[in-house]
């Protein structure tokens, strides 16, 4: 599930707050669950208004301003901007891990002796799939996702054609946040999770969006496939304990060898 | 504005206060409370953690997130070199020096091949990596971690004159390599890459060479720092917490400049001491602030007192007097 949310991270390139951000719209869907509504659904609706808006505002008044200072001002205020959001986690939530509860939680689709297929990484795999189809959609087939395209090809060409790119930014980042709210009830509900597992999110979204090519949607697919292979397999030959180094290192051979992605635009020109 | 008029007596009074300051510093542990100095030593240990970051953020704009690699190094080798092989402590830390460079000559091949944010994203990834490596390698005793027992016999004033030779050593590492050839290759690479390639500046030879120098220092400054703590384990050493100490005190106190970690590194630890007992909401401060400084003034606190007001302690240009000798 973390696809998902990694899809729009390849368009908002530099951004390093993506992993805080899933883990916030987790605490913000178990809080509301709990607290004010009961429901799981009629909370994830909350979160995904909610961080859509804070998305818009970070991007709109912070992000956008320094976007024009070079690639490194824009870099250190997400940097910065994740490390206040882990910490202010830290400070409500403590350190202790938790996970979201429901019906789905602990239910198996398919159990026999061979394989048992559980309900919430079906319910991951569903959700994935459907989001990366509307996103496609989107994307490929309306004006608002043509614009998306043209500013991460090219902003100076972007503008001439009359795209507004910094609100197209903004507006990505709204789309990039909802879809940071889904992920975040599926992580909740799949694993247990604390304040700091941000880090280890932004790393795989990365990576998922790296291996498979910035902005390809495809390659986000092949990508989150390599990876996961890449750290089973590790796990296999090596022992439990190299699992998320298999992947780091798989991510790391890619990453030299063809940094703009197995399947990126750029190679195919 | 910069006064020009009686430049040499300038310089001296200048020279006056530095080594006022520095005789200063060097007695501090015979007058102030152990307190004191305990705060002063880790002053200068993140203060040359700073100073390296800059190197490269600053100077040679490689914004990387994985100068932990090499505290983490500098800590294990520390440990490695005075717990299993009882050798002395002093030794233990110039190893993780050299290991560290060793490991960044290794990884700047693959790694310089990255641009921008997948520079940052290489750097930190490497970082993570290492720390499930050695949280598996038996060698290093797994995630249980090594005591530093030879720590123990240390008192705070030993730790301290370490720290201040580390500290001090940076700053005026990097004062001098500015001033170097080195340091005029660095200026013409940040004000256009492609000029002084064509003037002759070899990028790659350049960035390796800063990336080398601050992987020594950070690796003995990490050995220092351990001294300190008296405790490893992986997921401490290698975490990406070291490397945000750096980037908030290079931040706040102004990126690319010399003054800059220096004062960056006095807020810093002043700022975590007054808030020991509450370590989230110093960061959570912290946080706010750079992100702050970014947006109103990207230069920090020295960049915008010298654009403002021509003040400047340590210049990093040369004066047409030195070029001429240098020349």
């Amino acid at each position: 599930m973390e696809i998902i949310q990694s899809v729009l991270n390849g368009i908002l390139l530099g951004g390093l707050y993506s992993g805080d951000l899933v883990i916030v719209s987790t605490f913000l869907c178990m809080i509301i669950a709990a607290q004010v509504t009961g429901s799981l659904l009629l909370a994830l609706v909350i979160t995904i208004c909610f961080m859509a808006v804070i998305g818009f505002l970070l991007q709109n008044f912070l992000i956008n301003k320094v976007l024009d200072k070079g690639d490194e001002p824009p870099l250190l205020v997400t940097f910065g901007v994740s490390i206040f959001l882990s910490n202010v986690l830290l400070l409500l939530f403590g350190a202790d891990a938790r996970s979201i509860q429901s019906p789905i939680t602990s239910s198996n689709v398919i159990s026999s002796n061979l394989v048992s297929v559980s309900a919430v990484y079906l319910l991951n795999f569903v959700v994935a799939v459907l989001v990366i189809g509307a996103l496609h959609y989107v994307m490929k087939y309306t004006y608002f996702g043509r614009s998306i395209r043209a500013t991460s090809n090219d902003v100076t060409a972007a503008e001439l054609m009359g795209v507004n790119t910094k609100r197209i930014y903004s507006y990505t980042m709204c789309l990039a946040m909802a879809s940071a709210a889904i992920a975040g009830l599926l992580v909740g509900m799949t694993f247990v999770f604390y304040p700091s597992t941000g880090t280890q999110y932004l790393i795989i979204a990365f990576g998922v969006v790296v291996i498979g090519g910035m902005g390809s949607l495809l390659g986000t697919l092949v990508g989150g496939v390599i990876l996961g292979l890449a750290q089973l397999l590790g796990a296999y030959f090596f022992g439990a304990g190299y699992q998320l180094l298999a992947g780091y290192i798989v991510l790391l051979i890619i990453l030299t060898i063809k940094p703009e992605g197995l399947l990126s635009t750029a190679a195919r020109k | 504005m910069q006064f020009n008029f009686n430049e040499d007596s300038r310089s001296k009074f200048k020279w006056g206060i530095l080594v006022l300051l520095l005789a200063i510093l060097c007695t501090l542990p015979l007058w102030a409370p152990e307190y004191f100095v305990m705060v002063f030593m880790l002053i200068f240990l993140y203060m040359a953690l700073g100073q390296m970051w800059n190197l490269l953020a600053g100077y040679t704009g490689l914004v990387s997130l994985g100068q932990q690699i090499f505290i983490g190094l500098g800590g294990y080798s520390l440990a490695v070199i005075t717990e299993l092989y009882d050798l002395p402590m002093l030794l233990g830390l110039f190893v993780g020096g050299v290991i560290s460079v060793i490991f960044a000559l290794v990884i700047s091949q693959p790694i310089f091949k990255m641009r921008g944010v997948y520079f940052t994203i290489g750097t930190w990834i490497a970082a993570e990596a290492l720390a499930v490596f050695f949280s598996n390698w038996t060698y290093v005793r797994s995630g249980q971690g090594f005591n530093i027992t030879a720590s123990y016999d240390l008192t705070t004033v030993d730790i301290y004159y370490i720290a201040l030779v580390v500290g001090i050593g940076s700053v005026a590492l990097v004062y001098f390599l500015l001033r170097s050839r080195l340091g005029l290759a660095l200026m013409a690479m940040r004000d256009n890459e492609s000029a002084a390639e064509t003037m002759g500046i070899e990028l790659y030879k350049t960035k390796l060479k800063c990336f080398l120098i601050s992987a020594f220092v950070t690796g003995v400054a990490g050995g220092a720092l351990y001294l300190s703590i008296a405790y490893i384990q992986p997921f401490a050493a290698y975490s990406i917490d070291w490397t945000v100490a750096m980037v908030f005190m290079v931040i706040i106190g102004g990126i690319g400049t010399l003054e800059g970690p220096i004062i960056g590194a006095v807020v810093y630890v002043v700022l975590k001491q007054f808030l020991y007992d509450y370590p989230g909401i110093s960061m959570i401060i912290l946080g706010v602030l750079a992100v702050a400084i970014i947006l109103i003034a990207p230069k920090g606190i020295m960049g915008t007192l010298h654009d403002r007001y021509g003040i400047e302690f340590l210049s990093a240009r040369r004066r047409s007097k030195d070029v001429e000798s240098a020349a």
